[in-house]
């Protein structure tokens, strides 16, 4: 049929113009990927250079989105399906979202930079769930103990409730870390301890010291400036912060007990349109370029990336404050079943309720 | 006597005595009330329906947990008696807070009914509103510089009486209730101003005539027309008061455990919305409580409609 | 006895702007941590101006404040008329039902609107914190609109009617003037109740299109600083400045000054 050419010449038109269209739309669509990242507000993944330079490096767009708890971030994912492209999740909430569906196991063959990952880090079991590895070990830290400088070291956790430091402590109000101090003074394990009421018993033995509870690390260097406190529970990477930046006098000091250790890892929600490029951007962050400044000029935990910490010199105040002997006695923070948090989270309201009375 | 035909007549209503062509009575109240209220039921009441229906939950139901039915949340006071404390300090935090907003309130709005004219009356009470246009967290915030040792009021406190001790109280109940009521008094001070600038003068003029002292206008005239200000007052402070969470936890420290932040812990930190969701609907059945029994006590004692 | 009255309303004064002037103070401390002594300094104005998220920030708290206020004192005023003015049965159950957005916690409020929002579709964005916004603001202007009927007498109104008015122009040229100093106060509350309503927006509100309330509580984690305090320095200082104007435009000589 004459319709024939006619139709073969449409179609190779047709083709043509669809194919120069989707080059075309592709090329604009790679320059415009954009991604979402969901993480705490001002924790190196939103870091303006870094943005600039990733999206320089890969034409790849990044916007953020905060949570300030972990509840939060779970509820935020839950609540936008396709919204987040990386979303960063403590190793102890790892299973729970990934046994949720909320986040894919990682294709490691697209993050280069995770050979240089601690092997104790990098496969922990926080992260594993039905062996596959659903986030990828980005920072490490510890919460432990900080006293004003020129004071003495404290030895044990049972500082908190030295009558030297009588109105004088300031605590992190969190559950978890209060469980896990009232455990590790009576000998138990921080994940799983069995006798709560002797956990109870501990933490309430502190009330005469308590001046204020803190729950952000902004909220703690502002009262600490303030000269509130000399003893308090905080975190690694924010001492180095709080002395580095705001030149605050605070030493960190990690007890015989050891610290609470925690371990956040990278993942990419399982509704995610653009996992690969969410891929490409933790592959960013765990770079040991990228650690180097973040570390050097802002201030950062711990990396999980153990080439990125040997770049730092020797005396760098990230490095001499996460030794490695403490990974020996520390303690990470696992995966809590919902009644054992529930119990935690009970446990922490009434002890603040007695040190309210 | 005046103020009982005041009251009288505002309960009736200009409608059904004349044959008026034109819109329906009731067609009109409908009109009237649908927009706002049909906007409430969608925005407010059904989402705290569905959190209601939460609040029998065994956990938050998100996630591939099965939801299970219990009334344990409701019974978190006998499981854990410390919160009967954290709502008995609650209660007392509301009164005392509500109590010194209306007895200032009441005397500035007073001031500002009696004392003041035109454009200075005009400025003052804009110079009053203002401070709520400011973020209440840097509002707090800057309550702690006030309040704390060394802070502002120790510095005015040294420069009159160089040597003396500290009276900075930052970290007590105290320094709460200071919060509180410098959050909530411009509410006070402006619906009793709206309840007590209508009085006319004569009322004052012919009492003080007849030989009445001060304290008898006071609690005889004064105190009674403002009642409807001094009402609506009281539940513009004292109902939020109870579960305020931001003044407690920046302004008490390791005393500021309220209600309100036993419920924002549940929702922020715990994760126990079921918990938190029960813990607010036990706290608005007292609320309701409270005024049902307080308005029925008002609408005994005065004859007015509360 | 005047002279008292007016001693009195300038230490109340005192006591409400002693946190304000220390906020504003403190937006010209050089220390980040708003650790004294005070150093004068103009950088976090200087911050302020470049920092896009929070000025855009700011500019949509206001736009939401003036519509939410807008709304919620027409919807509010409508509600009043027609609780103190009209009689039907569940007037109480009606009164009641403003005690909820007030009574419960905005934080419960606000998460179940986002669930309920989530489920039925109305999502996130502009348009759910407007409905968000104007459904908490309502109670409060109810209220004090109300407040300001129960000090009006009823009888002027029907005064006019036997003069010959018709209900609805009774309506508005002879209650409406009176209660214009209850409606503008509720105007007024409902704003700020806008302007700092943090939680609804938090959970409303879509990345990129925050509030200020949202922006500031976000930054405690990272840290608020005293370019906090220029902002809400600067927003103080527009509303006196937008409140001045509109006194001195809308006054045509006569001033509702009951005596």
């Amino acid at each position: 049929m004459n319709t024939t050419r006619r139709q073969t010449l449409g179609l190779i038109g047709a083709g043509a113009l669809a194919a120069a269209t989707s080059s075309l739309l592709s090329r604009q669509a790679r320059a415009a990927t954009k991604i979402t990242v969901l993480n705490w507000q001002g924790y190196g993944t939103d870091e303006a250079w870094a943005l600039k330079a990733f999206t320089e490096k890969t034409g790849i767009e990044v916007v953020h989105d905060y949570f300030s708890s972990e509840p939060e971030m779970l509820t935020k994912l839950r609540t936008n399906p396709g919204v987040y492209d990386v979303v960063l999740i403590n190793s102890a909430r790892s299973q729970q979202a990934a046994s949720e569906g909320l986040i894919s196991p990682i294709d490691f063959s697209k993050v280069p930079n995770a050979t240089g990952l601690s092997p104790e880090l990098k496969n922990h079991a926080n992260l594993q769930l039905d062996g596959k590895t659903n986030g990828v070990s980005w920072v490490w830290g510890i919460t432990s103990l900080a006293i004003t400088e020129g004071s003495p070291k404290p030895d044990s956790y049972a500082a908190l409730g030295d009558p030297a430091h009588k109105g004088r402590v300031a605590l992190f109000d969190d559950a978890v870390t209060g469980v896990a101090i009232g455990a590790l003074l009576s000998g138990q394990d921080m994940n799983n301890p069995k006798d709560l009421a002797v956990v109870t018993e501990k933490l309430k033995a502190f009330k005469p010291n308590i001046k204020l509870l803190w729950s952000s690390e902004d909220e703690w260097n502002k009262a600490f400036a303030a000269k509130e406190f000399d003893l308090s529970i905080f975190w690694s990477g924010a001492a180095v912060r709080s002395k580095r930046n705001s030149k605050l006098p605070v030493e960190f000091v990690v007890p015989k007990e050891g610290g609470i250790g925690w371990l956040d890892s990278l993942s990419v929600p399982a509704t995610s349109t653009n996992p690969d490029a969410g891929l490409a951007f933790i592959n960013y962050m765990i770079d040991p370029d990228f650690y180097f400044q973040w570390a050097t000029k802002v201030g950062a935990p711990a990396s999980a990336n153990a080439a990125a910490m040997e770049k730092l010199p020797a005396d760098d105040l990230n490095r001499v404050i996460h030794k490695p002997e403490y990974l020996k006695t520390m303690t990470i923070q696992s995966a809590l079943p919902d009644d054992r948090r529930e119990a935690f989270n009970n446990l922490w309201q009434e002890v603040k309720a007695f040190y309210a009375a | 006597m005046q103020p009982e035909a005041v009251s009288a007549s505002t309960t009736r209503g200009p409608e059904g005595s004349r044959a008026r062509p034109g819109i329906p009575g009731w067609l009109a109240t409908l009109v009237l009330l649908l927009p706002t209220y049909g906007w409430l039921f969608i925005a407010v009441l059904l989402p705290l329906c569905t959190m209601f229906v939460f609040s029998f939950m065994n956990a938050t139901p998100m996630g591939k947990a099965p939801i299970v039915f219990t009334l344990r949340q409701y019974q978190v006071f006998s499981t854990q008696p410390y919160l009967l404390g954290i709502a008995w300090t609650s209660l007392l935090m509301g009164f005392w807070t509500t109590f010194a907003c209306a007895v200032l309130g009441f005397f500035a709005a007073l001031a500002l009914a009696r004392a003041t004219i035109g454009r200075t009356r005009e400025t003052l009470l804009i110079l009053i509103l203002l401070p709520f246009w400011t973020n209440g967290l840097v509002r707090i915030f800057s309550w702690t510089m006030v309040l704390r040792e060394g802070g502002f009021l120790d510095d005015v406190l040294h420069w009159v009486w160089p040597g003396a001790g500290s009276i900075g109280f930052l970290y007590t109940r105290s320094a709460i209730v200071v919060g509180l009521v410098h959050g909530y008094l411009p509410y006070m001070i402006l619906t009793c101003y709206i309840a007590l600038v209508t009085i006319d003068d004569a009322i004052i003029e012919a009492a003080a005539s007849l030989g009445a002292r001060w304290w008898t206008i006071l609690f005889r005239i004064l105190i009674p027309m403002a009642a409807p200000g001094l009402i609506s007052g009281a539940v513009l402070t004292f109902v939020p008061v109870l579960g305020s969470f931001m003044e407690p936890r920046i302004l008490g420290g390791r005393v500021g455990v309220t209600m309100g932040t036993v419920i924002e812990d549940q929702f922020t930190q715990a994760f126990n919305w079921p918990l938190g969701a029960a813990l607010s609907f036990t706290m608005l059945a007292v609320v309701l409580a409270i005024f049902a029994t307080f308005s029925g006590v008002l609408r005994r004692g005065s004859g007015a409609v509360a | 006895m005047i002279g008292l009255a007016r001693f009195y309303l300038a230490a109340i004064l005192v006591f409400l702007y002693l946190p304000i002037v220390v906020m504003m103070a403190m937006g010209f401390n050089e220390s980040s941590l708003y650790e004294l002594p005070f150093h004068f300094s103009t950088k976090w104005y200087v911050a302020l101006a470049g920092n896009d998220q929070l000025i855009s920030a700011g500019i949509n708290s206001i736009v939401i404040a003036v519509i939410t206020a807008v709304v919620s004192t027409i919807l509010g005023t409508m509600a009043s008329v027609a609780l103190a003015r009209r009689t039907f049965k569940g007037k109480t159950l009606l009164q009641l039902m403003l005690l909820p957005p007030i009574a419960i916690p905005w934080l419960i409020t606000g998460t179940a609107m986002l669930v309920f929002f989530f489920w039925t579709g109305i999502g996130r964005g502009m348009h759910a914190l407007l409905i968000g916004h104007v459904a908490l603001a309502i109670p409060y202007v109810v209220l004090v609109v109300g407040t300001g009927f129960q000090t009006i007498r009823a009888d002027l109104e029907e005064a006019a009617m036997s003069l010959g008015s018709t209900p609805i122009h009774a309506f508005f040229s002879v209650t409406l003037p009176l209660l214009a100093p209850s409606i503008l106060g509720a105007a007024l509350f409902a704003f700020a109740v806008s302007l700092d309503q943090f939680v609804i927006s938090y959970f409303l509100a879509t990345p990129g299109f925050t509030t200020l309330p949202v922006q500031i509580y976000s930054a405690i984690r990272k840290g608020f600083t005293p370019e906090i305090n220029a902002i809400s320095t600067i927003l103080l200082i527009g509303s006196m400045a937008a409140i001045l104007v509109f006194a001195i435009f809308a006054r045509p000589g006569g001033v509702s000054d009951k005596r």
